[in-house]
């Protein structure tokens, strides 16, 4: 079993380069998964209060945060999935010996790195724009909170390419999606949409980690309701990369 | 201790059996009462045959008759309900990754991430095939194809027929026992596809085995030593193309057909009728 995998991993440094190669030639995601999440952090303004009108300058890092995992994850990862099977490119890589197992390993690897350093960006700038300061063990409770927000919506944007072929309606339904999952991280916590959305919005993907990211950098209010998000998160970790992996398909049968 | 001496002498047999015993005549490739099913329809019906070291095999079938399906089930794209695929003697679905390691294959759609130069594209899949290539010896190969000064270039920005030709390259970057061609010269320029069955022989003449898929009988008649063909799933007749033609020269349906000499193409269609298929 060693010696397989071994053998296997040996197919895995071509691939995380041509990964990271064409994650960086997709400047489109890149742009979106940067430029959205320093955007919240710069046009807020929380120098008199502490608070903005959407709400503590926590709040904001770790929903500029969320966003960009967001972006990177179902605008980028999702998209680039889709293309590449519509265009064969999986299946090119199916005949060579690498297993597959190792040829998505590549993807998320990658996705999970861009994840890291899209959070280092916006944890660093936020702090200064914002005026807070964190210690070393928040820096890395957050990237810890990262990749399992990454992992969320990674899962989200497998069961996008799971349910659906066309690379054209998994761009469509990506971008309804993150837009739809964003304004609920925006607006829900803020009330302007009634309690019942802002209950709801508590429990929706963006919800469970923007509460989970600010739990983990105000480690004082990790209570109950921190858990219960924390358990929510595994738990549509697991539905949507059930749906994703089940009904995944190689190619787009064309 | 005793199971790792047994895998040890496994792979010491699998080594011998692929890289050292292939003898020039001897089979290759054994695909012996191959079903592939795709739901309620049965795309590749019982079918056998067998490819000789050195040999290029056609097999040659209208739209939709099996051809495809056989082929991704030797690459292990897709799992077949039943049959046996062996790679010069070891079994390609237990063993997928060192029959994987010995075939070459070039789809129907020439499938790489078009952000990515040829120059990346070329290191990627020599390291897919545990292959050390400096930048000197890719820029070398790629002289042999004409594609040199393409090195830089991203994969989108090539010609269809720079394209083919890349891809064929890649296919045989790691010069495979067996070559699997799906339609090559689909799309293909003249003077493109003729300097494609080049190549083609070209890798017969170094020992390498191809199995080649085509709609075009004048390819067929031109590189295949011997052709097979398929139709609803089936083989009809399989033979050497001079062989089929004169097996078939007397048949009144064939004398129909023909517009004068006999070639493959009458054979062909009297064999798998006239009808077109979708």
């Amino acid at each position: 079993m060693n010696n397989i995998s071994a053998k296997s991993l040996r197919y895995l440094t071509p691939l995380l380069k041509a990964d990271f190669l064409v994650l960086l030639k997709n400047k489109r995601s890149l742009f979106i998964s940067i430029i959205t999440p320093l955007y919240i952090i710069f046009i807020t303004d929380t120098k008199r209060s502490g608070q903005s009108k959407l709400g503590s300058a926590v709040f904001l890092i770790t929903l500029a945060i969320t966003t960009g995992l967001l972006a990177t994850s179902i605008t980028g990862y999702a998209l680039t999935v889709a293309r590449d099977r519509e265009r064969g490119v999986f299946q090119r890589l199916r005949v060579t010996p690498a297993p597959t197992w190792i040829i998505m390993s590549s993807r998320l690897l990658i996705q999970v790195l861009a994840n890291l350093i899209i959070t280092i960006i916006v944890l660093i700038i936020g702090s200064r724009v914002h005026h807070l300061s964190f210690s070393a063990s928040e820096y890395i409770w957050t990237l810890l909170v990262a990749i399992l927000a990454g992992a969320v919506f990674l899962s989200i944007g497998q069961a996008l390419v799971g349910l659906i072929k066309s690379a054209t309606t998994v761009n469509a339904v990506g971008s309804l999606t993150y837009v739809a999952l964003l304004l609920s991280g925006l607006l829900g916590p803020s009330g302007v949409l009634g309690t019942t959305f802002q209950n709801i919005s508590k429990w929706t993907p963006v919800g469970v980690i923007i509460t989970v990211f600010q739990s983990t950098l105000h480690q004082t209010v990790w209570n109950g309701h921190a858990w219960l998000s924390l358990l929510t998160c595994f738990g549509y970790i697991i539905f949507f990369t059930s749906i994703g992996i089940i009904w995944f398909q190689w190619d787009t049968g064309n | 201790m005793e199971t790792f001496s047994l895998f040890l002498l496994n792979s010491v047999i699998i080594y011998y059996v692929i890289t050292k015993n292939k003898p020039v005549g001897s089979t290759v490739l054994n695909v012996k009462n191959l079903v592939v099913v795709y739901g309620s329809k049965i795309a590749v019906n019982n079918i056998t045959f067998s490819i000789r070291h050195g040999e290029i095999f056609g097999l040659l079938g209208p739209n939709g008759a099996g051809k495809t399906s056989t082929l991704n089930a030797i690459e292990g794209l897709i799992k077949p309900q039943s049959g046996r695929l062996l790679l010069n003697g070891i079994n390609i679905e237990q063993h997928s990754s060192t029959a994987k390691a010995n075939m070459g294959v070039q789809l129907q759609a020439t499938s790489f991430q078009s952000e990515l130069t040829i120059n990346q594209i070329v290191k990627l899949y020599a390291g897919l095939y545990s292959m050390k290539l400096s930048n000197t010896d890719i820029i070398e190969s790629l002289r042999l194809i004409g594609l040199e000064d393409e090195a830089g270039k991203p994969f989108k920005k090539l010609s269809g027929g720079q394209q083919q030709r890349l891809s064929l390259y890649i296919a045989n970057i790691h010069s495979p026992l067996l070559l699997l061609l799906d339609e090559p010269t689909s799309g293909l320029d003249p003077q493109s596809r003729r300097q494609l069955w080049d190549r083609i022989e070209h890798n017969r003449q170094n020992g390498g085995s191809i199995l080649i898929t085509t709609h075009s009988m004048e390819e067929a008649e031109a590189v295949c030593d011997r052709v097979a063909i398929i139709d609803n799933g089936k083989i009809i007749a399989i033979d050497t193309p001079k062989d089929l033609i004169k097996k078939h020269e007397n048949d009144p349906n064939v004398r129909k057909i023909s517009r004068g000499k006999i070639t493959l193409e009458d054979v062909f269609i009297s064999l798998t009728g006239g009808e077109i298929r979708e």
